[in-house]
C-alpha cells in the first residue's frame, strides 16, 4: 500500500492541496471546528471529573469501607435481642480485620464527642474526634509538627490531643501549641502533635473545601469513650476498613454484614458506605456531559461535512472541468477516485490536526478560566482525531464517486 | 506497417428515448502512420463527435475502430484511458490546461499517470518545453501565459508520453491569426519530425495546411482530397 504509486498519489494531492488553498481551506475547516469542539468538550469534562477524583483520594482513597450506626427504628418497646444489642463498638473493628487479613489493609475507629474546650487563650465549644487504629492513614491526616499517639496512647486512654492548624491557631495564637494543656471537658490534656495543613479548592476562586478538616482536635477514642462518656463497652461512631484491593470491597462487604448481624444480636442497625461505589456513582453522574460532549462534537463534525459538500458542490464546475482534463489525458476513473480520496484524506488529516492544536488552546482558556488544572486524556485525542478523518473521509466519497464515473467528453464540455 | 486509424462503418447515436439525434452515420476512414490530416466540415456536421471517438474519449455505437493495430470499440473505460495516456496527444481549442498548476507541472501530467518517475517527468517536461519554445514559462501559471503561449504548452503536454497521434480540435480557434499561424507552423514542424496529426477545423485556409482533407457532412465522409 505504501508503495512508490502511493507516495506519488500523496505527494500529489499535497501539490494539488497547495495550489488551490482556498478551496482545502474550506474542506479543513469543518474539520477542525468539529476536532476543537470534540477534543475541548472532552478535556474540559474530563479535567473536571479528574478534579472531584483527586479530591476523593486526598480524603484518603477510594479503597475504603464505611461502617455507621443506623439506629433501628422503634415503635413501641424494644425487644429484648434490641436492648441487648451493644451497637457498633470496638469489637466489630477487631472482628473486621480478624475477617480476612489478605483484604483488609487496617482499620480506624471515630468516637466524637462535643463539649468545651479551653487554654488560655479560648473557650468554646468543640467536637472534640477521638480516633484510634489507622485513622491518620485511612483518611490522609499528616502530623506537621510534634508526634502522632502511640499505641499506649491509644491503648490507655491518655490525655494527649494533636490539632488542626485551625484549632491551633486558635487556641494556641503564639504558636507553643505543643506541649501546652488545653482542658477538654474537665480532663486536661497535653497538645503533642499539629497536623499538617489540609488545603483543596476544586477551583481556584472556590474556598477551602478542607477548612473543616483544619478543625480537627484529636484524642485517643478511649479516651473519649473511657474518660467522657465511661462507656465500657466503647461504642464508636464509624469504623473504616482500609482495603488492600479496591476490587475487594463489594465481596467483604458481604462477609462484614454477615459478622455485624451476629455481634449486633440479628439487628442491623449500621450502614455500609462503600467509598469507591459512591464515586463511581458520582462518575456516572458526569457521563451525561460525556454524552452531550459527544453529541455536539459529532454535530460540529457533521456540520462542517455539510459545508465540505457544499464547497465540493461550487467548486464542481471548476472541478469537473479538471477531471474531464485530466481523464483526456489519460487518467483512469479510478486513478480520479484514487486522487480525490487521497486529497480528501490529506486535508482532513489536516484539519484534525490543527483541530488537536485548537482544542488544546480552547480546553487552556475554560479550564483556565474556571481555575482547575487541565487534563486531557490521550484517548481523547484518538478519538477526535478518528472521528474526523472517518467523516472526511465518508464526505468525500460520494463526490469522488461521482467525479470518476464521469465521461471524458461530459466533463469537458460541463458548463 | 498498418494504419494508426482504420474505421469500418462507423455510427454513433445520441438520445435513447424517442428522439434519437444520429450524428454519425457509417463512416469508413483509414489514416496511415505520418500523415497531417484534416477533418473539415461544419458545424453539426458530426466532426467533434467523429473526433472524440477517435481520440478513445467516446465509444462508437456500432462500426469497428482499430487503433495503432488494436481493436478500440468494444474496450473499457479504463482500456481506452490507457490508451488516451499512451498513444494519444491532445490539442484542444480552450487549451483546458489545470489552471492552478504551473506549466511545468501541466506537462508533467500525463506522464504521472504514465507512471513516470518525478525526475525523469522533470526532465522530460523540462525539454519539451524547450521544444515548443517557452522553456523559461516553466514555473508560471497558465494565466500568465499569452494564449499562444498556453497552446503551446498544451502542444507540450500532448507530445509527454510520445504519442502515437496528435488529435487537435480546433486548435487556433481561440488565438489572433499571428499566433494561430505559429501554432500551425509547430504542428508542420512536428509533423516533418515524423509525428502523426489529425487536425479538426473548419477554418478551410488551415486545413490547406495538411497533406490530406476529409470533409465530413450530416455524419458520412463527404469527400476526401489529396494534396501533393
Amino acid at each position: 500500500m505504501f508503495s512508490g504509486a502511493f507516495r506519488e498519489r500523496v505527494r500529489n494531492s499535497w501539490v494539488e492541496m497547495r495550489e488551490n488553498p482556498a478551496r482545502a481551506g474550506l474542506q479543513a475547516l469543518g474539520v477542525i471546528v468539529g476536532v476543537a469542539a470534540v477534543l475541548g468538550g472532552f478535556s474540559i469534562s474530563d479535567s473536571q471529573r479528574r478534579r472531584a477524583d483527586e479530591l476523593f483520594v486526598r480524603l484518603g482513597g477510594l479503597d475504603k469501607l464505611n461502617v455507621q450506626p443506623n439506629p433501628v427504628v422503634n415503635d413501641g418497646r424494644p425487644s429484648a435481642l434490641q436492648t441487648a444489642n451493644l451497637g457498633l463498638r470496638r469489637q466489630d473493628s477487631e472482628d473486621g480485620q480478624d475477617l480476612d487479613a489478605k483484604l483488609v489493609a487496617g482499620a480506624s475507629v471515630v468516637k466524637s464527642a462535643r463539649t468545651r474546650v479551653r487554654s488560655p487563650y479560648a473557650d468554646q465549644e468543640r467536637q472534640v474526634s477521638g480516633i484510634g487504629g489507622s485513622y491518620l492513614a485511612t483518611e490522609g491526616y499528616e502530623v506537621a509538627h510534634g508526634r502522632a499517639f502511640s499505641a499506649e496512647d491509644v491503648g490507655n486512654g491518655s490525655p494527649v490531643a494533636i490539632l488542626g492548624t485551625e484549632a491551633e491557631s486558635v487556641f494556641f495564637p503564639h504558636g507553643d501549641a505543643i506541649g501546652s494543656t488545653l482542658r477538654v471537658g474537665d480532663v486536661p490534656v497535653r497538645v503533642v502533635g499539629v497536623f499538617e495543613e489540609r488545603v483543596f479548592r476544586f477551583r481556584k476562586s472556590q474556598g477551602n473545601r478542607f477548612a473543616w478538616r483544619n478543625r480537627i482536635i484529636a484524642v485517643p477514642a478511649t479516651l473519649v469513650t473511657r474518660r467522657f462518656e465511661g462507656d465500657a463497652y466503647q461504642r464508636l461512631d464509624r469504623v473504616t476498613f482500609k482495603m488492600r484491593n479496591v476490587d475487594a470491597i463489594s465481596a467483604f462487604s458481604k462477609e462484614l454484614s454477615g459478622l455485624l448481624k451476629a455481634n449486633h444480636r440479628q439487628q442491623e442497625d449500621f450502614r455500609l458506605d462503600d467509598v469507591n461505589a459512591r464515586m463511581k456513582k458520582r462518575r456516572s453522574q458526569g457521563d451525561v456531559y460525556n454524552i452531550i460532549f459527544w453529541l455536539s462534537g459529532i454535530l460540529s463534525i457533521l456540520g462542517g461535512g455539510i459545508v465540505n459538500v457544499n464547497i465540493q458542490m461550487a467548486s464542481l464546475k471548476e472541478r469537473v472541468r479538471e477531471v474531464g482534463v485530466k481523464m483526456a489525458i489519460g487518467a483512469p476513473g479510478k486513478e480520479i477516485f484514487k486522487e480525490m480520496m487521497t486529497e480528501a484524506l490529506l486535508v482532513s488529516g489536516l484539519g484534525a490536526t490543527v483541530g488537536l492544536i485548537a482544542g488544546i488552546g480552547f480546553s487552556k482558556i475554560i479550564t483556565g478560566a474556571i481555575g482547575i488544572p487541565l487534563y486531557m486524556d490521550p484517548k481523547s485525542f484518538l478519538f477526535a482525531f478518528v472521528l474526523a478523518s472517518a467523516f472526511g473521509f465518508l464526505f468525500a466519497l460520494y463526490p469522488a464517486f461521482k467525479a470518476a464515473r464521469l465521461s471524458p467528453m461530459e466533463a469537458l464540455r460541463y458548463e | 506497417m498498418k494504419p494508426i486509424i482504420e474505421t469500418r462503418d462507423l455510427t454513433k447515436t445520441f438520445g435513447s428515448n424517442g428522439v434519437a439525434v444520429r450524428a454519425l452515420r457509417g463512416i469508413d476512414l483509414t489514416v496511415d502512420r505520418g500523415e497531417f490530416l484534416a477533418l473539415i466540415g461544419p458545424s453539426g456536421s458530426g466532426k467533434s463527435t467523429l473526433m472524440a471517438i477517435l481520440g478513445c474519449l467516446d465509444k462508437p455505437t456500432s462500426g469497428s475502430y482499430a487503433f495503432d493495430g488494436e481493436r478500440v470499440d468494444g474496450l473499457s473505460n479504463a482500456e481506452l484511458a490507457r490508451i488516451r495516456n499512451d498513444k494519444i496527444g491532445f490539442v484542444f481549442q480552450m487549451y483546458n490546461l489545470l489552471p492552478k498548476a504551473s506549466v511545468l507541472r501541466n506537462v508533467e501530467l500525463p506522464m504521472l499517470y504514465a507512471g513516470v518517475r518525478r525526475k525523469e517527468r522533470r526532465r522530460r517536461a523540462t525539454e519539451l518545453l524547450e521544444r515548443v519554445g517557452i522553456p523559461e514559462k516553466a514555473k508560471s501559471l497558465p494565466s500568465a501565459l499569452s494564449g499562444g503561449q498556453r497552446q503551446r504548452v498544451a502542444v507540450a503536454r500532448a507530445l509527454a508520453n510520445q504519442p502515437a497521434m496528435l488529435l487537435a480540435d480546433e486548435p487556433t480557434g481561440a488565438l489572433d491569426s499571428k499566433t494561430g499561424h505559429e501554432v500551425l507552423e509547430l504542428f508542420s514542424e512536428l509533423h516533418r519530425q515524423g509525428n502523426t496529426i489529425l487536425i479538426v477545423t473548419h477554418d478551410l485556409s488551415i486545413a490547406a495546411l495538411a497533406s490530406r482533407q476529409v470533409e465530413i457532412h450530416d455524419g458520412r465522409v463527404a469527400e476526401a482530397s489529396q494534396v501533393a
